[in-house]
């Protein structure tokens, strides 16, 4: 069986934070560190050192900033994937206890909590607790633990341990108040259980009481779509979570209910209909895989706290679609905005254009699936819209019904022989190059982005070698090939060559096209479309009821009705790729 | 501590707090003291005292804390002790505290190994333990101990398959691994796969026929042992796991053990990994490609989820590129389209990298699907007119090998090429060109394209980079050669001139050098008139053939002869010399004209299709030597049929009336179960620890621990 040796965390200048060795003599983060940078910037997770010795296998990931390191030496190296979810879940915890984002201060603030966490989750490389909710039972939280037992080691304080205080310090400096230093200790009832026997439930924790008892489903997908030239969809995916929030008191049984919202009718009873939605799902331990396949809803105990409860995937181009989707692909797939990249434009070819545009019906759609969205949250029995969720975004669109777009970003990768880009002509929002990661961004706010779309003209410079060949290269006798070559141009770079040509004149011809031919290498490739939509998801899924069991739930007053709020958010992070 | 900074002083201020009263205090003295005892072994025992004390307090989760410090202690002298407190521990009623107990085991066995056959008794009481978080530990202790020792597992083997969708991810993890194992030492495998890539082939009747004795059925199609089927139903709840490693652990449970129907559905929770965060995904890649690379079928309708993003990394992509070529055959018609196309647009991008291993993509396209074959001939034929180098040099190969593979169906693409060579300015790509040109000399004598573009080309012989020159003078060889062959060598005159061969060309030297510099400007001056001559009446050529062959030999000699590389001058002495006697033509024959073999681009994971998926050493892959990392095995054979363990000893005496429909039970069902009778649990819990405790003051803990867990 893999062991787990042991796990280094470095902050963003790679100091080393925190070593914790769980078993064996794995190679210390000193002689891992500089191993590991040797490897060129995107670096795998799992590298080989045979010439340490033992020689090691390092596995890694990168979280907040923050570096995780595992290493594995000993007779055996185990499972990969084993070692990174460990690392993500020792990541998730440390978030859980420590709050999120996870900064370097804040676990240097907290060494005696991340010592805990850190013992109790695996037992001399054995994973045991990956629940960072049942690892409430067992951490102590509660303030002065640390300096308790400082006070009776006889030193005073903890002035005399000097990585104490001072990440201690940093801490409180950051957060602006004492409550970051204890994240937790906010909420009621956080002190570890002290019963005999531990939760019976091994993801919830024991003895959960709230004031206020509220429930929250968050549904978030994001989207990876790509587009061929021509703007047919070639893959379009929504990838969901469903992020639940339960701050219920006692042992809740919930019962979670979606609807399709139209999508897959006629395929058998409901359950079927959303399975055929909801693709390759995943779920929490503690959702009850029976009932699921039975009745396609979601019975389970939530863990305390916010978790991951499903994750799915929708295919948002149906089965048939691939073959008969014409150009209106965004329209088709429902996607709040759209892109479209011509390249090779102006006297030289050394233009190219984005052209950001608002397909006619999103909107429309979108906002009914607010508007049942709202009457089912109604009928849901005490459901409410958290407000704060669809009044946010509401500036740009104007109707705090409707959804609303926000952070238009889109981002043209331009090739690494690109020396400049001397023009940025946007119409609305702005645009900037950034030399370093070689692409154009271009911001546009969502109060500016109209029906009319925006439209954002770039002119790039090659470097100062290829302007001077330009003679040279007609001289070899390029005419004969551009030409043939041309042939498979997509439709519109063709199109729009031939008008410029006509309005240039003839005279020039050949340097043209060589200049194209050129440029054509300094053009980009694709383009990637970024935003969050709120109150709009993608796959159409709504949230049709949330009920709690009380015959089921114990330790919940039988009067108690938990406030229930739930929330729709669609992002795109660069998921919309146009190539061109 | 965890700053690395020298916190050893404090050591025995800090132990002293051991005893402290405080369960957190007690807590971070427990961490310190593991951390730092194996430096201060003496310190430290004297603190083993008040751990001892703890092992018996009345709250579990001291005693869990002390049995797991206890057994941290890194000083071996304390081995006994520890054994006897797993001993107590293994019959503690508390489950969390059979826990602690089962995650001490290993860490006994490395303090001494001597204690390893208490230990392993202890874990045979532990395997059968009715709490499915003890027995996941169990396992993970079974697996590091003697993972060898299968024989424990047989009577546990059926309530841990029962357990299996109920335990936590690690204990999933552990037992599917060690379950893995043991199918295939104690199940023979009653069904012959004659290979695990061809699907279609699936029984051998001969092996059935011996093999079906023992159920005395002569006619059945597929024997699956039923315990076997237990497991991999058992598996089944598992594939929605939030946890990608046992995901991957069922995919490698249903690959090696199960039949394709089983695997099949394993193939949509696999490709779901692709949505895990980078670092999984790229291990989620390497453990797909393996799969795909021997069952390749059930992905083909996931292909959209293989495309290549713009922003993925150079390790993702690249295996991306690797799962769409090992898919492409077995895509419908559209989708192999738009691979085809994917793979055009990014061999058109301006990463090197990425160009040169799409191009190659294409090239293994076509040589997966040959049918397609022509198409992606088309488009990297219209690369090769392309500016980028780099593009045009890696088409070039790839439209090489592909020739090669297929020589007599190529004239055509050849003459092609030979059209782009006045266009080519990339060295590699006009090499490439007229090494294939060269290939070519031989076929259809009467009508060849050779000798023309040989005469071409000797024209910018000096212009031409080194590579290209030897290429060159190569073609000259191989065309005088097949002049040579074609007609009878004595109408040659310059035969006569020496008889001397390879043998003693040191020698010969000077007196060539002379006699030849000589001979070569003579022929220079004529080769250059016959040039003319040819250009101007291109199609009389028949029967002046050989003398213009045997001419532009001469002058090709002569310019290589004054070039300033001492490579390529050699190579054309060299020549020169195996083509002058007709005794060493049949050598040079057999050098110059000899088949080549057939080039075969493998997919870039060939090497690494025989690992165990799921592990590191498919990661690191060949890096990792042949016998892959430390501690690497791959999965035993089939147990021969016979040689088997008798299924009677699965039989589970407590429990024997185990129906596979109970396997599908979940974590929630137990939940519900737990529910219904929590509160009284948990006050017979009380109710028996206040019994212990009053035990405890006679019979000692031990035995209190195994009447109260009975009672329980």
């Amino acid at each position: 069986m893999s062991a787990i040796e042991a796990v280094y965390i470095f902050d963003e200048h790679n100091n080393l934070l925190l070593s914790h060795t769980y078993t064996g003599r794995p190679s210390p983060p000193s002689v891992l560190l500089p191993l590991y940078l040797q490897h060129a910037a995107p670096r795998s997770s799992v590298l080989y050192f045979p010439a340490l010795n033992p020689s090691t296998v390092l596995y890694s990931i990168i979280q907040d900033n923050l570096l995780f390191f595992s290493p594995s030496s000993g007779t055996d190296t185990g499972e990969p994937l084993l070692v990174l979810e460990f690392l993500h879940r020792v990541a998730d915890a440390l978030e859980e206890f420590l709050g999120s984002p996870l900064l370097a201060s804040k676990i240097a603030g907290n060494y005696d909590v991340v010592a805990q966490i850190l013992a109790e989750i695996a037992d001399a490389g054995v994973v045991c607790q990956g629940e960072a909710n049942a690892l409430r039972d067992v951490v102590e939280t509660g303030p002065g633990v640390l300096n308790n037992l400082l006070g009776k080691v006889g030193l005073p304080g903890n002035a005399s341990v000097p990585g104490l205080s001072g990440g201690g310090g940093g801490s409180l400096g950051i957060g602006g108040s004492g409550g970051l230093q204890r994240p937790g200790s906010g909420i009621s009832s956080l002190q570890p259980a002290q019963t005999a026997q531990g939760s019976a439930i091994p993801w919830r924790r024991s003895n959960v009481r709230h004031t206020s008892n509220e429930l929250y489903v968050d549904i978030v997908e994001t989207l990876s779509v790509t587009l061929a030239p021509s703007g047919r969809p070639l893959a379009a995916f929504a990838y969901g979570s469903i992020a639940f929030t339960s701050k219920v008191s006692g042992v809740p049984d919930l019962l979670l209910s979606l609807s399709t919202g139209g999508k897959g009718a006629g395929m058998g009873h409901r359950g079927d209909q959303l399975r055929s939605v909801m693709e390759r799902t995943v779920f929490h331990p503690c959702v009850r895989l029976a009932r699921w396949k039975s009745e396609g809803v979601l019975s389970f105990v939530p863990p305390d706290g916010r978790f991951a409860l499903c994750g799915y995937e929708v295919e948002l181009l149906g089965a048939d679609t691939p073959l008969t989707a014409g150009k209106n692909a965004y329209s088709s797939l429902g996607l709040p905005a759209g892109v479209e990249v011509t390249t090779g434009l102006g006297t030289s070819g050394n233009d190219f254009e984005v052209r950001l545009t608002q397909p006619t019906n999103a909107g429309g759609a979108g906002s009914a699936a607010a508007a049942s969205l709202q009457s089912n949250l109604g009928g849901g029995g005490g459901l409410g819209s958290r407000p704060s969720s669809f009044r946010a975004g509401a500036a740009g669109s104007g109707d705090s019904k409707g959804p609303s777009l926000e952070n238009l970003v889109v981002r043209v990768p331009l090739p690494t022989a690109v020396r400049n880009v001397t023009e940025l002509r946007p119409s609305k929002g702005e645009a900037h190059w950034s030399p370093v990661d070689g692409c154009v961004e271009w911001k546009v706010a969502a109060k500016d982005f109209g029906p009319m779309g925006a439209v954002l003209r770039c002119t790039i410079q090659g470097p100062l070698a290829a302007d001077s060949d330009d003679a040279g290269a007609v001289m070899n006798g390029l005419t004969a090939t551009t030409y043939d070559y041309n042939d498979d141009e997509p439709s519109a770079y063709q199109a729009s060559e031939k008008t410029e040509k006509h309005s240039n004149g003839v005279s020039v011809p050949v340097s043209r096209e060589a200049k194209v031919a050129k440029s054509r290498e300094l053009m980009p490739t694709s383009s990637t479309l970024s935003f969050g939509v709120k109150g709009w998801l993608a796959s159409g899924l709504k949230v049709e009821s949330l009920l709690l069991d009380n015959k089921k739930s114990r330790g919940l007053g039988q009067e108690v009705k938990p406030y229930k709020g739930v929330k729709y958010l669609t992002v795109s992070r660069e998921g919309i790729e146009v190539r061109c | 501590m965890y700053r690395s900074e020298p916190s050893l002083t404090f050591f025995s201020a800090v132990v002293k707090n051991v005893a402290s009263a405080s369960l957190e205090v007690k807590k971070l003295v427990y961490i310190y003291l593991v951390h730092h005892a194996e430096a201060e072994p003496d310190l430290a025992l004297l603190s083993i005292n008040a751990i001892q004390k703890s092992l018996t307090d009345s709250n579990p989760q001291v005693r869990v804390m002390a049995l797991r410090t206890m057994s941290g202690i890194r000083v071996p002298v304390i081995s006994q002790i520890v054994s006897l407190a797993i001993k107590r521990g293994c019959g503690d009623m508390s489950p969390h505290v059979r826990k602690a107990a089962a995650l001490a085991i290993p860490k006994c066995y490395r303090l001494d190994p001597n204690t390893l056959p208490q230990l392993t008794g202890y874990l045979s009481t532990l395997l059968g333990d009715s709490q499915y978080f003890v027995v996941g530990p169990a396992v993970a202790a079974f697996l590091d101990l003697c993972p060898d020792e299968l024989d424990l597992i047989h009577k546990p083997y059926r309530s841990l398959v029962k357990k299996l969708a109920d335990m936590d991810e690690w204990g999933q993890l552990a037992t599917l691994r060690l379950l893995t194992f043991y199918a295939r030492k104690c199940f023979p495998r009653r069904t012959q796969k004659v290979k695990p890539s061809a699907p279609v082939a699936f029984y051998d009747d001969e092996k059935n026929e011996q093999e079906s004795q023992d159920t005395g059925e002569e006619y059945e199609v597929q024997v699956t042992d039923p315990d076997l089927e237990l497991l991999l139903r058992a598996c089944k709840p598992l594939l929605q796991s939030r946890n990608s490693a046992v995901i991957v652990s069922v995919v490698r449970c249903y690959l090696y053990l199960a039949s394709p129907d089983y695997i099949a559905e394993a193939v949509g929770p696999l490709v779901a990994l692709m949505r895990t965060p980078q670092d999984m995904q790229h291990i989620a890649l390497f453990n797909i490609v393996a799969v795909a690379m021997r069952i390749p079928k059930p992905f083909a309708k996931y292909t959209a989820h293989f495309l290549v993003h713009a922003n993925d990394p150079p390790h993702i992509w690249r295996l991306k590129l690797e799962v769409l070529t090992i898919l492409f055959p077995h895509c419908g018609k559209h989708w192999k389209g738009v691979i085809i196309s994917e793979l055009e647009h990014f061999s058109k991008g301006t990463d090197p990298e990425l160009v040169r291993e799409s191009v190659r993509a294409i090239g293994r396209c076509a040589q997966g699907d040959t049918s397609t074959a022509d198409m992606c001939l088309r488009i990297l034929l219209g690369q090769i007119s392309s500016l980028d180098g780099n593009l045009v040099s890696e088409s070039l190969t790839v439209i090489r090998h592909l020739i090669q593979q297929d020589p007599t169906s190529h004239k055509s693409t050849v003459l092609q090429l030979v059209k782009n060579l006045g266009t080519t300015t990339h060295p590699d790509a006009r090499a490439t060109i007229i090494w294939l040109i060269g290939e070519f000399a031989g076929v259809e004598p009467e009508n060849n394209i050779a000798p023309d573009v040989l005469r071409i080309l000797i024209k910018g012989f000096a212009d031409e980079t080194e590579i290209v020159k030897q290429q060159i003078v190569l073609l000259g060889a191989k065309v005088y050669l097949h002049h040579l062959l074609q007609n009878p060598p004595k109408e040659k005159p310059e035969a006569p001139a020496p008889t001397e061969t390879a043998e003693k060309p040191t020698k010969e030297y000077p007196n060539e050098w002379a006699d030849n510099a000589d001979e070569g400007q003579e022929n220079a001056d004529q080769s250059t008139k016959e040039n003319e001559g040819e250009l101007e009446q291109p199609e009389a050529k028949e029967e002046e053939t050989e003398d213009r062959i045997t001419l532009l030999w001469r002058y090709i000699l002569l310019l290589a002869r004054y070039d300033t590389s001492y490579d390529l001058r050699d190579r054309a002495r060299l020549y020169k010399n195996l083509l002058e006697t007709p005794s060493s033509v049949q050598l040079a024959n057999l050098l110059l004209l000899a088949p080549k073999p057939v080039p075969h681009a493998p997919s870039p994971s060939e090497t690494r299709k025989d690992l165990l998926i799921g592990s590191a050493t498919l990661v690191v892959g060949p890096e990792a030597g042949y016998l892959g990392l430390p501690g690497y095995s791959n999965l035993p054979d089939w147990v021969v049929p016979g040689q088997e363990p008798n299924p009677s000893l699965r039989i589970d005496e407590t429990k024997p009336d185990i129906s596979s429909t109970t396997t599908t039970s979940t974590a929630g069902d137990r939940l519900d179960r737990a529910l219904l009778n929590g509160y009284a649990e948990s006050q017979s819990q009380q109710r028996l620890d206040r019994c212990r405790s009053r035990w405890k003051e006679d019979t000692g803990p031990v035995a209190s621990g195994r009447r109260g867990r009975g009672g329980h």
